[in-house]
């Protein structure tokens, strides 16, 4: 019995690691860190799974992989006993980007630094829609929020994202 | 239509999101719009330049191996411990003390006899499979995470009291991963980490005084275990990999190193 869970279990959610990764990929920003994640996280799933009513695999996968992702951020910045208060990180954060871009030349690595200085809540909408390719109502369950608040989130993000990009290739040109 | 309309239906019209009429209205409306076709014009080529110049990140298979290993875990050790009803409630407390004495005394006699017998080889095996299962779980199979030798051998230098061989065998299949230090057979000892496909393999050595005797493969709970005796060291291999190529892998490492 508990045999064949596993074998459902793996046939449903491991056909979906490499979403669950490059999402780790991107929260995280460390790629140790994200294996780290994605494993703890599939186990997690293995142990919810019977909670599972197979619907859509993939989305019910990174919401797990998501979660998992703030608890592990939380956790370590509770661990360096930092005061990272969201707004003076993403300004830290931001700062560090426009230097990068300036030095960065190729556009995929201003275009990551751009991603990377969004903040959480942004850039987990853009990686999700671009990157994973996933609709709004999918976004929406993985994310926890309304289609609404996808939708506002996804533009926000995008406008930020052009003025970042476009900015720098005036700067640049 | 009005342009705020429209700009705030721009997202959800180039994602797809829209029902056929809905959509057929942005089309209009843009056709017409200048200001509104430059905006959808902007919106399209951000999304591309994102979509070109991200990287979907696929799972490496260190971490499948991982993953592989630690679901196979938890249903061995459920199957391995059924429900049990305490004894006591089956044959009543004076008796369960009687018999729990009797066992007592056979159990260590037992104990002796069977240690007295085991071969040393026998303790460090398994000690080496734990340490194998336990590099697996999140966080623990490597201290020093490099695909280069360079970084991984120095790592061990003043950590522990040998320096281990880092031969390079990417170019045969075995990707380096890294290196970690473990507690074995009463000493730390250097762990130089390697993968094949979807498996990991944990190269332990320790300076010991035997001469060179023929490589002995052990199987049990479904991992291979080669040991070699060479030249005052002791190399031990483990892995989930099947005996051949793990066989190859250990005449690799040897001719190597």
């Amino acid at each position: 019995m508990a045999e064949q869970g596993t074998t459902r279990f793996e046939q449903v959610v491991l056909p979906h690691l490499d979403d669950a990764y490059t999402l780790a990929c991107y929260l995280l920003r460390d790629q140790h860190d994200a294996q780290d994640a994605v494993q703890e996280a599939v186990l997690r799933a293995l142990r919810y799974f019977d909670g599972f009513r197979g619907e859509d695999a993939r989305a019910w996968l990174l919401t797990i992989v998501r979660n998992y992702c703030y608890t592990w951020k939380k956790g370590r910045a509770t661990d360096r006993s930092t005061v990272a208060f969201s707004d003076t990180a993403d300004h830290v954060a931001d700062v560090r980007a426009t230097d990068d871009l300036v030095i960065q030349s190729t556009e995929s690595e201003r275009v990551k630094a751009a991603v990377d200085a969004l903040p959480d809540e942004l850039r987990e909408v853009i990686v999700l829609r671009e990157l994973n390719e996933m609709s709004y109502r999918e976004i929406s369950e993985v994310v926890g929020v309304p289609i609404g608040t996808v939708m506002s989130r996804l533009s926000r993000g995008r406008n930020r994202l052009a003025e970042a990009l476009g900015a720098d290739s005036r700067r640049a040109g | 239509m009005t342009c705020a309309d429209c700009l705030e239906s721009l997202g959800p019209y180039i994602d797809g999101e829209l029902l056929a009429n809905e959509a057929a209205v942005i089309e209009e409306h843009l056709k017409t719009c200048p200001d509104c076709a430059a905006a959808h014009q902007r919106l399209v080529s951000t999304t591309s330049r994102l979509r070109a110049a991200l990287t979907r990140h696929p799972a490496p298979d260190v971490l499948k191996a991982r993953i592989r290993a630690a679901l196979v875990q938890p249903v061995a050790e459920v199957s391995a411990a059924p429900k049990r009803v305490p004894f006591y409630r089956v044959v009543g407390w004076p008796s369960a003390i009687a018999a729990a004495a009797v066992v007592a005394v056979l159990s260590s006699a037992l104990t002796f006899s069977v240690t007295a017998r085991r071969p040393a080889g026998e303790t460090v095996r398994s000690e080496l499979i734990s340490s194998h299962i336990r590099s697996l779980m999140p966080g623990h199979l490597t201290d020093v995470a490099s695909n280069d030798q360079h970084n991984v051998k120095p790592w061990f230098n003043g950590r522990v009291d040998m320096s281990p061989n880092v031969p390079r065998l990417d170019s045969l299949g075995f990707p380096l991963v890294g290196g970690r230090i473990d507690y074995i057979d009463g000493r730390s000892v250097p762990v130089i980490v390697y993968t094949r496909r979807q498996h990991v393999i944990n190269v332990y050595s320790w300076p010991t005084n035997t001469t060179n005797e023929p490589p002995v493969t052990a199987s049990s709970h479904g991992y291979n275990v080669i040991h070699i005796p060479r030249n005052g060291e002791e190399l031990w291999i483990v892995s989930d990999l099947n005996r051949a190529e793990l066989g190859d892998f250990a005449r690799l490492l040897v001719g190597n190193s």
